[in-house]
């Protein structure tokens, strides 16, 4: 129906999530990727369980710690494992991440608060009866 | 070898359900044998069965969802007639009977009548709107479908082998635990309820992917119509709150089939977590049902004012901020379930936050009429209705949204005339104006005007005769699901409701007789052009009903309202748009993938309702059978040929130059 | 002059329409507008929706075993029950089965079926190795009483491991299949796109077990 040709548009066609733009890599560069994922997530998991089991550290920080390295290790699997990038052709990939990221957030916390509230006000028979019994 | 299936399932000593389970099942095994009798069945298979034609798909949901509506209207016919014989006597349904009645009315009206008519519609207009061929994964599309059905199948023949619920339609625990519910009621519900969210998952997946990767080229984001805004939102909440539902019912079946304890009196269960999670699940649900219906408003609006919408921007804003906030609110579902003060404040200010994003629609909806040449048709009338009763239940929800007035009013008649206020207003409202709106696109001839005019009055006014009376009695105390009540105060107001159904029930007749004169009359109301109100959008530009493969050549979008467009050059210039060159068309096969999926997922239900464990084994395999046997075809598509393609388009371009020839003279520039 | 003249319309008073300075071109308001994007790119991004989809509902169970952590009704909690070793050897063999699962991705890039079913069979053993040390857990715990229906807190550690050993073996009923389809049918777009989807499902499986682990065998068991 009409002649205008795309190129006026400077916007790039997306990516696949989880693929690798075709033209850019080579196989060696791709495995290469892929090690130094294994490498650096294998790395912060054995500093996870050192934190966790050694008595070094002072213990109330021992969670924070472990969920830095978590998210940490995350975001290790994303982006060399995944392929998650910045880049332009990545961003609804990334928008649906951070969407997916935001609804975990709410469910997560919004429970623990209202739980935490509700059992301080109401708590559950169980716990009441092991509390009178000195359990 | 069958479990705990016995004859004693069927209910012999209940003449209530025993009788209407009976009629009702005659009349599907009657339906069916006259299909087959009269040779229908190839065509129905092969043409609606394995179809996945969104269109078609779209049509299936809708007529699902009618059926339910009407199943769901009766049961609270029941219910209003039940209370207004029982002050100070017993009624004519035993409370055992009166408690599965509540809670089906509850389970079949959201998630077997309304959720299956707000996905119905977003199938059928959403391509269309978009300029595309079809959903971005058109045999899932089929699949959910297919296991809602099997849902509502489950809910349904409940009545005739065992019983339903007696819990309300969201099961609390530990009311629903086996301790308290050790009949199959309960399970047939939990599987009804998963089935069909298996289904709806998927669907928010098919659009989400489709709305936001396959439109027609130089259709940007805000070059969409605002019901893709308003589904690619509600969409989005299935995909976030669905899982949730899923969980909370997961564990509940894991409690009830393998004796976990997440939720029961002992061994440290917290029954809260269930409120809590299904309340997650439960607010944003309603937005889901909501958004659709507010982008069904915007669109007639619109079109029936000959304007563009105002205030479009503001719009988009205005559906992603409730999109967002509906995940911020669900606590003041059990404000005085012992959260406290600080928990009560936030959510409670959150909940009014919420309304504020439905108030700049409003505006909105008000503006885009002020200046405008309105027409009263009968989609314009539902939406007008739809503003003044939505802003009276937004209102009462905004009052309960306080948390010491809810405190007062928690489950009582108030709230239920509340959320009936809201969703009537909104989304059963906004189903009747989209069904007359887009009909001649479906069917290709218009509902009749007299009795679609009938139909709303009677709706209209019978829903204020029901419940503003409910408001009234929860204000005097009435709580609800009474099965008899004692309080002289309350009876003037539930006769008064019970008046009020039945010109709800004139209503629905009418809009029965509606249909049937309007098959009737077709040839009088047939829609010649395709574009029967003056359409803005890309679906008018089709014929009525619009070829399978849509658009002949997808349109290259250039502006907003793309269709106006083109349709006011073509006016002005007085001519079509040159003819395009016609290629082959590739479409997605049909396929009996999703009706094999239904069928072992029914298959499968009934068998876990039911303790069949062999059965239910047989059904799992029959389903990664299904699965395999789909992944394993080599051919996808099926080509359209040019010619075939061509031949259509000329014929609606035909149709189109004859229309402009006759008006020409007549064409007002606005 | 008629004031549907298109190339000024702009009904929705963006600002911005169609032909803005007069030049002809097309200034489209926002992102995407370069039509349907190729089937690779839909079925990527509806499998990440699902994906994401998924981890909503595993953050439900997530968040049910915050919360019921402590309703041991009187019998052992975490730190009574786990192995650590254990947990090590099923973070390997997945972590393992992850980058063995990277380097069928790269062997299908070079086109070769002998790497490709190499790199899904290993990827296919070491996720069975998970399963087993998981079942042997699961089987040990509920032999010597401490099953899911001892306690709230034991309910949600069944079910929050056992969905994620759930998703797990569904994958290698999926990896086997896939092998046989890749087998027969060999590199076609439709069987890389759901190899692509495979892989997005096994690494997302591993991002869920290092929550699990953190959260559950790590911090859980915290003093």
């Amino acid at each position: 129906m009409s002649d205008h040709p795309r190129d006026a548009n400077p916007n790039v066609e997306d990516v696949a999530p989880g693929a690798i733009d075709a033209e850019e890599y080579t196989i060696r560069e791709g495995i290469l990727g892929y090690v130094i994922g294994l490498v650096l997530a294998t790395l912060l998991t054995v500093v996870s369980f050192y934190v966790a089991k050694s008595h070094q550290f002072w213990q109330p920080s021992v969670p924070i710690a472990l969920v830095v390295l978590a998210i940490a290790q995350m975001g290790v699997h994303l982006v060399f494992f995944i392929h998650i990038t910045t880049a332009p052709d990545n961003t609804n990939n990334i928008l649906a991440l951070a969407f997916g990221v935001l609804i975990v957030t709410l469910v997560v916390v919004g429970s623990l608060w209202i739980m935490y509230n509700l059992n301080h006000n109401l708590m559950p028979m169980d716990q009441m009866m092991h509390m009178q019994r000195g359990l | 070898m069958l479990g705990k299936l016995t004859w004693n399932a069927i209910p012999w000593d209940q003449p209530i359900p025993l009788v209407s389970a009976s009629v009702v099942f005659l009349i599907f095994i009657g339906v069916i044998v006259w299909i087959i009798v009269k040779g229908h069945f190839p065509y129905l298979w092969r043409e609606w069965i394995t179809s996945v034609d969104h269109k078609r798909i779209g049509v299936m949901y809708l007529l699902l969802g009618l059926v339910m509506l009407l199943r769901g209207f009766i049961d609270a016919i029941m219910m209003r007639s039940q209370q207004a014989l029982a002050f100070q006597a017993e009624g004519y349904l035993p409370p055992e009977h009166y408690n599965q009645i509540f809670s089906a009315h509850g389970t079949l009206m959201i998630f077997f009548a309304g959720m299956p008519i707000v996905i119905g519609l977003m199938n059928f207009v959403v391509p269309l709107q978009l300029g595309v061929r079809d959903v971005a994964f058109p045999t899932l599309n089929s699949t959910s479908f297919w296991l809602s059905a099997s849902g509502a199948f489950l809910v349904n023949i409940s009545l005739l082998i065992g019983e339903f619920a007696r819990v309300g339609w969201l099961p609390y625990p530990p009311l629903a635990e086996t301790t308290y519910s050790p009949g199959v009621g309960v399970d047939y519900y939990l599987w009804a309820v998963q089935i069909s969210g298996v289904g709806t998952l998927m669907t928010g997946v098919n659009f989400v992917t489709t709305i936001l990767k396959i439109r027609a080229p130089g259709m940007s984001y805000f070059r969409m119509p605002i019901f893709c805004w308003t589904a690619l939102a509600s969409n989005l909440l299935i995909i976030a709150a669905f899982p949730v539902l899923t969980a909370a019912l997961a564990m509940l079946q894991l409690d009830r089939y393998l004796g976990f304890h997440f939720f029961t009196n002992e061994a440290g269960g917290n029954m809260m977590m269930f409120i809590n999670l299904i309340w997650a699940w439960g607010h944003p649900e309603v937005y889901i049902l909501v958004l659709p219906a507010f982008g069904i408003f915007s669109e007639v609006f619109s079109t029936f004012s000959r304007k563009p919408l105002f205030g479009y921007r503001s719009m988009v804003i205005a559906t992603l901020f409730i999109c967002i906030v509906s995940f911020c609110v669900w606590l003041h579902h059990f404000f005085t379930m012992g959260a406290g003060g600080n928990v009560n404040a936030v959510f409670g200010i959150a909940t009014s936050v919420i309304a504020v994003g439905t108030g700049v629609k409003i505006y909105n909806w008000v503006f885009t009429m002020y200046g405008g040449r309105i027409q009263f048709s009968t989609p314009m009338l539902w939406s007008i209705g739809f503003i003044v009763t939505f802003v009276i239940g937004g209102m009462t929800g905004v009052l309960l949204a306080v948390p010491p007035a809810d405190f007062q009013l928690h489950n009582s008649m108030f709230l239920v005339a509340h959320f009936h206020n809201v969703i009537i207003g909104a989304v059963l409202f906004g189903a009747l104006a989209a069904l007359t709106y887009w009909f001649p696109k479906a069917f290709g001839f218009r509902l009749d005007e007299y009795w679609g005019k009938w139909a709303f009055w009677f709706g209209f006014l019978g829903f204020y005769a029901t419940f503003v009376p409910l408001y009234v009695a929860g204000l005097l105390g009435m709580t609800r699901r009474l099965q008899h009540y004692d309080i002289a105060m309350w009876r003037p107001w539930v006769l008064a409701a019970a008046f009020g159904v039945v010109l709800l029930f004139c209503g629905a007749v009418a809009q029965v007789i509606q249909l049937v004169v309007s098959i009737r009359r077709r040839h009088e109301l047939r829609d010649e052009t395709g574009d029967p109100w003056d359409g803005r959008s890309l679906e008018w530009s089709t014929a009525s009903p619009p070829p399978a493969f849509n658009f002949a050549v997808l349109p290259n979008v250039q502006g907003e309202e793309p269709y106006w467009t083109i349709k006011r050059r073509s006016i002005e210039t007085q001519q079509m748009s040159a003819e395009p060159e016609y290629k082959p068309i590739h479409m997605p096969k049909n396929s009996p993938t999703g009706f094999f999926m239904g069928f072992f997922a029914t298959m499968g239900g009934f068998a876990m309702v039911w303790h069949i464990w062999w059965l239910a084994g047989v059904a799992a395999a029959g389903i990664y059978a299904v699965f395999v046997w789909f992944a394993w075809r080599d051919v996808d598509e099926y080509e359209i040929p040019a010619e075939e393609v061509a031949a259509a388009d000329r014929a609606r371009r035909r149709v189109r130059q004859e229309w402009l020839d006759a008006n020409a003279k007549a064409e007002e520039f606005a | 002059m008629s004031t549907f003249e298109a190339l000024q319309y702009d009904p929705y008073k963006l600002g911005r329409g169609y032909g803005e300075g007069g030049d002809g071109r097309d200034y489209a308001t926002g992102h995407g507008e370069r039509g349907p994007a190729s089937a690779r790119v839909i079925v990527g991004y509806g499998f990440w929706i699902f994906l994401l989809s998924d981890i909503v509902l595993f953050s439900c169970f997530f968040a049910t075993f915050a919360v019921l952590r402590t309703a041991t009704a009187g019998g052992p909690s975490g730190a009574e029950l786990f192995e650590p070793w254990r947990v090590a050897a099923q973070t390997a063999f997945l972590l393992l089965s992850s980058f063995a699962c990277g380097m069928a991705a790269m062997a299908t890039r070079a086109r070769s079926h002998l790497w490709t079913q190499a790199g899904l069979f290993v990827t296919g053993l070491l996720g069975l190795g998970f399963l087993l040390l998981e079942a042997q857990e699961f089987a040990t715990m509920i032999v010597g009483g401490n099953g899911p229906d001892r306690s709230a807190f034991l309910s949600s550690f069944f079910a929050l491991v056992g969905l994620h050993g759930l998703h797990v073996t569904v994958g290698l009923l999926w990896l086997g299949t896939m092998m046989a389809q890749v087998y027969f049918k060999g590199f076609q777009t439709k069987i890389l796109g759901r190899m692509l989807c495979f892989n997005l499902f096994w690494h997302t499986l591993d991002i869920i077990w290092v929550a699990i682990f953190t959260v559950v065998y790590l911090i859980g068991v915290a003093p």
